[in-house]
């Protein structure tokens, strides 16, 4: 497919095409990027983003930024290295979340019947937004890595606040005290999920009184940080052209 | 050109297939019908289920019913599974079709893990409220870390009415009154609903231009810098200091509204009662035990001698929750499930009292089709194959005694 077989005849019919083309790739970007980051998500985060009663504010802040950072760093250095588009975060997370929505509602509550507001995804957009912008601000991968990794970790736990704090509202049941998402996970009946496996407030964070979520967030950012240069390699090495033989382009 | 759109094409098809079946399709376990297929020795030497009751066989939307009872901690635990140290008493259900109201183990409430000794004998109770019309089937269950969910027996329980007419009240330590089945959706829903747009917005920005085959044609040629504009950047900070300045004012503002919060609850119970049970004075020693394949039945001979004050019978021999009965000794009025009691399943060459004092060796047979259904003829292939159970003696008054048997089991096929 060469310019000089020409497929097409004008200016106007050029742009039309990479237009259409564009489309395309992004379409096909979108999905790929959605499967493959859901499942990587699904295996790495799992219960911890599937249930409300496992965002806790020890190790959910400390694990979900860390393994969800990997696809917005490797998708960021296709794009940004190949194209110079700096929404390679947002569209992964943009992809995540769907592909979230959808199997929570349609697997959780429509299939199971776990009520939504017991098994909604966490919200990452705040973190990918920084990350994209960062990348754009700076222009510089070892920049977003070390500030945008940083931030992605920062901002997990205020991004996803509003939305949890109406169930870390305590509650007197049966002569014991829950959050209204403990109760949750104990009403909405797992069995495949015993409570032991729950992992919440686990940790040595404990020198650091009841404000644990700052400091478990700058350790998730710190960590953020080298996983975004390791994914960023492996992104640089997905979008190489070696794959392809000379002719074929 | 028609040649790249086939190729997209097919790669995006590719792609939605790979999206369809992995992630979307996950759906945590809701199946709770595991019990036939658990080796046996898992359902015979681990948790032994007895004097179960379930008190409604039909149940109406937001009506609750309990299953109660006893379970006894095997002692004879086998070494391939953890030793029940953390457990979890669960309920064996379709997902939440009912929601567990409650949970008590020895008057305890349990809705964490705890630690069970063996040889102790314990009493629960679950309080389930329904919620999803259907019919079910009502598992007793514990969960045990490292060894795996326990089955216990279950029974069909029919829920009646509709899951619209579900609620799940209650007042919050800070005085509110919530339906915990719909609390804070909205709230939910709107901020991911924001959240997604502001990404929407980021990623249409870019992609309102041309992006890919001009873009990357000016990169390779060293024009990457032609790409970002002074106007991009602004654009750049203004979603950046955007975003903060969102979650820093929203923050606040959550903060005013749930003044208080607290941590996730978590952590092991320990000293969990058990039930004080008098020594047995009904002594049982197991000479052998023999299982004949082609006639479903368990053969054992038992000396019997009985150390108490009053003449005995035997009448029940349960094991993995299938109860083998004497009906000259024993009927079941608790509604027990059909497939699991074998009303005349127990066959003793003597059943005469035996007085106190003395001792007698019989041969009991426990037969029924329920080895084979439920799978616990499997035993014979068990990595130990050994069989255990327990054995109900009665007095002339009703009085019982529980004797845990635990033995050798030598399989035979002819
Ligand atoms: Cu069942």
């Amino acid at each position: 497919m060469s310019a000089s077989q020409s497929a097409v005849r004008s200016r106007a019919e050029a742009v039309a095409v990479s237009r259409t083309f564009d489309w395309m790739i992004l379409f096909t970007l979108f999905f790929v990027v959605l499967g493959g980051y859901h499942i990587h998500y699904m295996l790495t985060g799992g219960d911890w983003d599937f249930w409300a009663d496992w965002k806790d504010r020890r190790l959910w802040v400390t694990v979900a930024p860390i393994v969800s950072i990997t696809f917005p760093a490797a998708v960021q250095a296709c794009l940004w290295w190949r194209y110079r588009l700096p929404v390679g975060a947002t569209l992964c997370v943009l992809g995540l979340l769907l592909g979230e929505w959808i199997n929570r509602y349609l697997n959780f509550w429509g299939w199971t019947y776990f009520p939504v507001n017991f098994c909604f995804p966490s919200n990452l957009m705040p973190g990918a937004i920084l990350l994209d912008t960062i990348l754009l601000l700076g222009g510089s991968m070892t920049l977003t890595a070390v500030v945008g990794g940083l931030a992605w970790g920062l901002v997990f736990y205020p991004g996803n606040w509003p939305i949890i704090a109406p169930l870390h509202v305590p509650v007197e049941y049966n002569g014991m005290m829950f959050t209204l998402a403990d109760l949750q996970g104990y009403h909405y009946v797992r069995t495949g999920t015993p409570e032991y496996i729950r992992m919440v407030e686990k940790g040595t964070l404990r020198t650091f009184g009841k404000d644990v979520a700052p400091v478990s967030a700058f350790f998730s950012g710190f960590v953020s940080i080298i996983i975004y240069f390791l994914w960023h390699f492996f992104g640089k090495w997905f979008a190489k052209t070696d794959f392809i033989s000379d002719d074929e382009l | 050109m028609k040649l790249i759109k086939d190729k997209v094409a097919k790669l995006s098809f590719v792609a939605l297939l790979v999206t369809m079946t992995a992630a979307i399709f996950y759906t945590p376990t809701a199946s709770a019908h595991g019990e036939k297929s658990q080796a046996a020795f898992m359902r015979m030497r681990t948790i032994h289920w007895f004097d179960l009751n379930w008190s409604k066989e039909e149940v109406a939307v937001n009506d609750t019913m309990t299953i109660s009872g006893k379970f006894h901690v095997f002692a004879g635990w086998p070494e391939t599974v953890d030793k029940p140290e953390v457990s979890f008493l669960n309920i064996g259900i379709p997902g939440p079709v009912f929601i567990r109201a409650g949970s008590w183990i020895g008057g305890q409430l349990v809705p964490r893990s705890v630690s069970l000794e063996l040889g102790q004998t314990y009493d629960f109770k679950v309080l389930l409220k329904a919620r999803r019309p259907g019919e079910w089937h009502v598992h007793t269950m514990m969960n045990v870390q490292g060894g795996g969910p326990v089955i216990g027996p279950g029974k069909w329980v029919t829920i009646t009415g509709s899951m619209g007419q579900f609620t799940n009240p209650l007042v919050t330590l800070t005085g509110q009154t919530i339906d915990l089945e719909t609390y804070a959706l909205d709230n939910i829903y709107f901020w991911h609903a924001i959240w997604y747009a502001i990404g929407v917005a980021w990623l249409l920005f870019w992609a309102k231009r041309p992006m890919f085959i001009p873009r990357h044609i000016a990169v390779s040629s060293g024009k990457a810098s032609s790409l970002i504009s002074a106007g991009d950047k602004k654009v750049g900070t203004a979603f950046a200091l955007g975003t903060v300045l969102i979650l820093g004012v929203t923050m606040g503002t959550t903060n005013e509204k749930y003044p208080v919060t607290t941590p996730l609850q978590a952590g092991l119970m320990r000293g969990i009662k058990w039930i004080e049970m008098p020594a047995p004075t009904v002594d049982v020693k197991v000479e052998d035990a023999t299982y004949r394949v082609p006639g479903r039945a368990m053969q054992m001979t038992l000396t019997i001698t009985n150390n108490g004050d009053s003449a005995v019978r035997l009448g029940e021999f349960n094991t993995a929750a299938v109860r083998f009965l004497d009906p000259d000794v024993l009927e079941d009025e608790s509604g027990y499930p059909d497939d699991l009691l074998a009303e005349e399943g127990l066959t003793v060459s003597d059943n005469s009292p035996l007085a106190p004092g003395e001792t007698r060796t019989v041969n009991v047979t426990a037969s029924d089709a329920a080895w084979e259904v439920y799978r616990l003829a499997d035993l014979i292939y068990d990595p130990d194959s050994r069989f255990a159970g327990l054995l109900f003696f009665f007095d002339e008054d009703g009085n019982r005694q529980m004797v845990m048997v635990d033995a050798p089991l030598i399989p035979s096929f002819i």
